[in-house]
């Protein structure tokens, strides 16, 4: 008899963290191989690592969580997914389990998190107003923040690669960014969002060289805002800090030249980096309203 | 953590709660840099309660992920320039 105490999953020597199956999919396969060959383990639990898991209650502990989270980033609160109701939290949970797509939407409407914009059926490429302001109601009164939220993995290699069979092997998660961003679909008359947009926003620090729609103010808002924190910190001179004494590292720009996107992944799939952002978040967001997009990216 | 980004001078004022029957710290209020992960702040209040477990929280409402940046969650969810985290020896907010 086997007695299971703890179980973790491992492939090619890296410790699965939970995030979603397909994610881990898409971040650790390069080179999308079937099967895909995973080692379980009964002990040895990397504790340090990761979160114990005790079976299918903190699965759906952790679907819950994220959901609030991302309830949070698109209303300012998440009253709607802490006030859901018993059963309603389980037809949801057994929905996800079952890929009910009918049912999900069915209670997933309730939470009022809305669908965004879709830029190609509302037909708003010409329209002069600009809604990336927070708060701001679109026409059906859906959007809220504005801001969508997105958890973004960001793996960077200095080899250049052309094939996927030649990608360099992801041995830690380490290497791995985990950034967690949402996004404002920022709108210019006769252009529209796209998802290459939607990253070069994301990850300012690699593309700043590159023009981008409202980057500029975008980066000066940044700047308020950082400076507004450190006037809070300096307020309170009496404070302890929590053992950080890192010093000031020198401005990025030195580092953050011309990044090169090599693999971007989403649901498993290579969308082309001009399909308009709005039309990616509807399409392919996962059931607790995060956009995880995976990212390789080639710097110098 | 592989990207040096401009945030990393950045710190946090982060504002430690106890709900329910947790124990109050003395000093509530700490500055954490940005890019350290949330693990740092429950290994933190692990330390300073001499526990093994702790709920932890963004907001009374939800748990962050370890692995989250403190600067993404201080973007997010912070507000009048600070994170506010609550702690509980008990699950709070399910």
């Amino acid at each position: 008899m086997i007695y299971v105490e703890i179980l973790f999953i491992e492939f090619k020597g890296t410790a699965c963290r939970y995030i979603p199956t397909g994610v881990l999919f898409d971040l650790l396969c390069a080179e999308p191989e079937r099967p895909w060959n995973l080692t379980v383990h009964f002990r040895g639990y990397p504790g340090n690592l990761l979160i114990p898991c005790e079976g299918e209650d903190s699965v759906k502990w952790s679907f819950i969580n994220s959901l609030k989270e991302a309830a949070y980033i698109i209303n300012g609160n998440c009253k709607n997914v802490m006030n859901m109701s018993q059963s309603d939290q389980v037809d949801l949970w057994q929905s996800v389990m079952n890929g009910n797509l009918d049912a999900f939407l069915r209670v997933s409407s309730k939470l009022k998190l809305g669908k965004f914009e879709d830029e190609y059926s509302a037909k708003t490429l010409c329209s002069p107003r600009s809604r990336h302001g927070p708060g701001e109601a679109d026409m059906g009164g859906q959007m809220k923040t504005g801001r969508i939220p997105v958890r973004l993995y960001v793996w960077s290699v200095n080899e250049d690669f052309d094939d996927f069979d030649d990608v360099p092997q992801l041995d830690s998660w380490d290497k791995i960014s985990y950034i967690n961003r949402p996004v404002e679909i920022l709108r210019e008359e006769g252009k529209y969002f796209s998802l290459h947009d939607a990253i070069r926003t994301l990850l300012p620090e690699y593309f700043v060289h590159q023009p981008v729609i409202n980057d500029k103010t975008r980066i000066e808002g940044e700047e308020e805002q950082r400076v507004a924190s450190e006037d809070a910190i300096s307020n309170r001179s009496t404070e302890e800090g929590l053992e950080t004494t890192e010093q000031s590292e020198p401005p990025a720009t030195a580092i953050s030249s011309n990044a090169e996107l090599k693999i971007v992944r989403i649901q498993g799939i290579e969308p082309k980096l001009e399909i308009p952002f709005s039309w990616v978040v509807n399409n392919l967001m996962n059931p607790e309203h995060f956009l995880h997009i995976c990212v390789c990216l080639k710097v110098p | 953590m592989s990207t040096e980004s401009p945030n990393s001078v950045q710190k946090v004022v982060v504002h430690l709660r106890a709900t329910g029957d947790a124990p109050i710290l003395k000093q509530a209020k700490f500055k954490i840099a940005g890019t350290e992960k949330f693990a740092k702040v429950i290994d933190f209040l692990l330390r300073q309660l001499h526990r093994e477990t702790l709920f932890v929280y963004v907001n009374s409402a939800f748990s962050p992920n370890p692995d989250e940046l403190v600067i993404d969650l201080y973007n997010n969810f912070g507000f009048d320039g600070k994170l506010v985290v609550n702690y509980a020896c008990s699950m709070a907010w399910g």
